[in-house]
């Protein structure tokens, strides 16, 4: 290469100085007029041709040099321009590669290189496609995400590593009173505010433990009214594993905890009321085997206190798995039409002996009313002789129960009720009358009772017939308590 | 322990019957009463030397009655022997405080009370004595 160059200099030098020395040999030739013809000829002639021919092979030389080079530098345009446009160049659409080295080399790198790029380009193309549909998928995933924390009706709340919240539901907004939209990043301790100070330290606690999710059960306090919600915060990992931040969900079991308490409440009433027999037959028991008992009436009485505590036992357990056959819907209803009036009349006269027996007088309905309801008849004549033997337990002796029916075409509803002349209910026992293993403090002493007796009544009615109970009262002059239950189809007869 | 006052209040008319008839006949003197309120008027007329009382009760508990007793002078030492037919009603520390000298848990055995109530006023004794 290097002796090339060297070459085209001595070509170019040897042009120059050709082209100078025949100008200067044309000049002297000008100076010696007479001898012109010698000298011109013997100088000019071998010098001079030679010297043209040299410079003139020299300027082919440059100029076909010139054209290579024109073509190379133009086939590495084209090559640039194609490859900026695009096409895919095989060779074949171009200006055969040049043939000088070098040229040769930097063409042949740059469509290497440019061959490279194309299919990086491709490559990087596809990924973006791939990316595209990724970041579409993430997107649509994640509004789906959204969509389903926000519908959730438990509270949601997502928090950030700094305890700033990141995402809520509705839920979480109405439990904690604030606008969940244009609350995002706000300190979470600041939304929910100093009341619920124990919630807002239990989620920030679990954050910076990084450990397992953990429950707990928060009581939040509102309007004088309490809920209670389970509790459960979960910490959120990125990628490295690192916690950035927490979520926490608040289920509202309020409701749960009242029924567990009513559950517990009515475990520890019966068992109270199972004990209280109990006791009496166990201490009369042993008041026998020890021979307390002194003399034959004495013992006598203690036997007929521990039969009707055995009685009272008996009954409490029959009343309860009754109470709660029905409220569980275990028990067997046999519906069919009967006359109510009927039934009545059956436990009018199961009840005269007790009453009489207590010097009561029981009156009955009249006229007879011919009505027709669809019950299970053994539910409803334990209604009726519930209410009955009530009337009758807590009316002094001379007084009356009366019973009457009626017919409420309109409503296409019987009435039946039970009125009494007893001691009647203090006004704020009534509303709780119907209640299990209520008693009445002040009427305890007339007669013993389950406390359950009234809540069948209402349970049988109500939840067995869809029916309806109901109870008027005032202390000293009497009771009246009765049931409503839909006529048979609207089928009413009155006949005088 | 024979002629030592025994108030012993309960709603359930057997049971004050058993106990009564129990203590009656090893010589005890027997009042009663239906509630906490009806006994706590007679603890303060008869100043009996023990009381035994049921723990639930109408008008006023068991536990109400043994707080009001221990606020006044001339009923605050008369000791106190509580019947419960629900386990773990009164906590040990309440049981402490009230000054409850022990607590028999429903269905007892009146000889298991006889013994209670021989024993606290064997104590009683002792403490007046010393």
């Amino acid at each position: 290469m290097k002796l090339r160059r060297i070459l085209y200099a001595i070509v170019t030098v040897i042009v120059a100085s050709s082209l100078f020395i025949s100008a200067l040999a044309e000049w002297q030739d000008s100076g010696t007029q007479e001898d012109w013809r010698y000298t011109g000829f013997v100088q000019r002639i071998p010098v001079a041709s030679v010297c043209c021919i040299l410079g003139a092979v020299g300027v082919i030389y440059l100029g076909w040099y010139q054209l290579r080079l024109t073509r190379a530098v133009t086939s590495i345009a084209t090559l640039l321009q194609d490859d900026k446009s695009g096409d895919t160049h095989d060779g074949k659409r171009f200006f055969p590669p040049p043939k000088l080295t070098k040229i040769d080399e930097l063409y042949q790198a740059l469509r290497k290189h440019f061959a490279g790029c194309t299919s990086r380009i491709t490559e990087y193309e596809k990924k973006i496609r791939d990316l595209q549909v990724k970041f579409q998928l993430s997107q649509r995933r994640g509004e789906n995400t959204e969509a389903i924390i926000y519908s959730i009706r438990d509270a949601v709340i997502v928090i950030d590593e700094s305890d700033r919240l990141l995402m809520a539901n509705e839920a979480a907004g109405r439990l904690f009173n604030f606008d969940y939209n244009s609350s995002k990043l706000k300190p979470v301790s600041e939304l929910i505010g100093p009341e619920q100070d124990e919630f807002a330290h239990f989620l920030s606690h679990n954050r910076q433990s990084m450990g397992q999710a953990t429950r707990k059960e928060i009581e939040f306090s509102k309007d004088k009214t309490s809920e209670i919600f389970d509790c459960i915060v979960s910490c959120l990992y990125d990628q490295d594993r690192q916690v950035c931040g927490a979520v926490a969900v608040l289920h509202d079991i309020t409701r749960e905890k009242q029924v567990q308490q009513m559950k517990n409440d009515f475990v520890s009433h019966v068992s109270h009321e199972l004990k209280t027999p109990l006791a009496s037959i166990t201490a009369f028991t042993e008041m026998l085997a020890d021979g307390e008992a002194n003399d034959e009436k004495t013992r006598k009485e203690f036997y007929s206190v521990i039969q009707s505590q055995a009685q009272r036992l008996n009954r409490l357990i029959e009343d309860i798995l009754n109470c709660s056959r029905i409220e569980s819907g275990l028990i067997k209803i046999n519906k069919e039409t009967a006359s109510l009036t009927m039934l009545i009349e059956e436990q009018l006269q199961m009840i005269k002996g007790y009453a009489e027996e207590k010097e009561v007088k029981v009156i009955g309905q009249k006229p007879i009313i011919y009505d027709q309801v669809d019950v299970d008849k053994d539910m409803i004549q334990e209604v009726i002789v519930n209410l009955l033997s009530n009337a009758v337990k807590y009316t002094p002796s001379g007084g009356s129960v009366k019973i009457e029916t009626e017919v409420d075409e309109n409503a296409a509803l019987v009435r039946v009720s039970v009125t009494d002349t007893g001691v009647g209910i203090p006004e704020d026992d009534i509303e709780h009358v119907f209640d299990k293993f209520y008693r009445v403090s002040a009427n305890k002493k007339q007669a013993e009772g389950t406390g359950l007796g009234l809540n069948l009544v209402k349970q049988i009615i109500e939840k067995v017939h869809d029916g309806r109970v109901f109870v008027m009262s005032k202390v000293g002059v009497g009771s009246t308590f009765g049931f409503e239950l839909p006529l048979a189809t609207g089928q009413a007869v009155r006949t005088v | 322990m024979t002629g030592k006052k025994v108030l012993v209040v309960d709603d359930e008319i057997h049971i004050v019957h058993v106990v009564a008839i129990k203590l009656r006949n090893n010589g005890y003197e027997v009042i009663s009463a239906d509630n906490g309120a009806e006994a706590f008027d007679l603890a303060c007329e008869e100043k009996p030397d023990i009381i035994v009382t049921d723990f639930q009760m109408p008008v006023m508990s068991g536990l109400e009655l043994v707080e009001k007793l221990r606020q006044r002078d001339d009923t605050k030492d008369i000791p106190v022997i509580m019947l419960t037919a629900r386990s773990f009603a009164i906590s040990k520390e309440q049981q402490e405080d009230l000054r409850i000298s022990s607590c028999l848990s429903k269905p007892f055995s009146p000889k298991e009370l006889l013994g209670n109530i021989e024993d606290v006023l064997y104590q009683k004794q002792v403490m007046v004595s010393n």
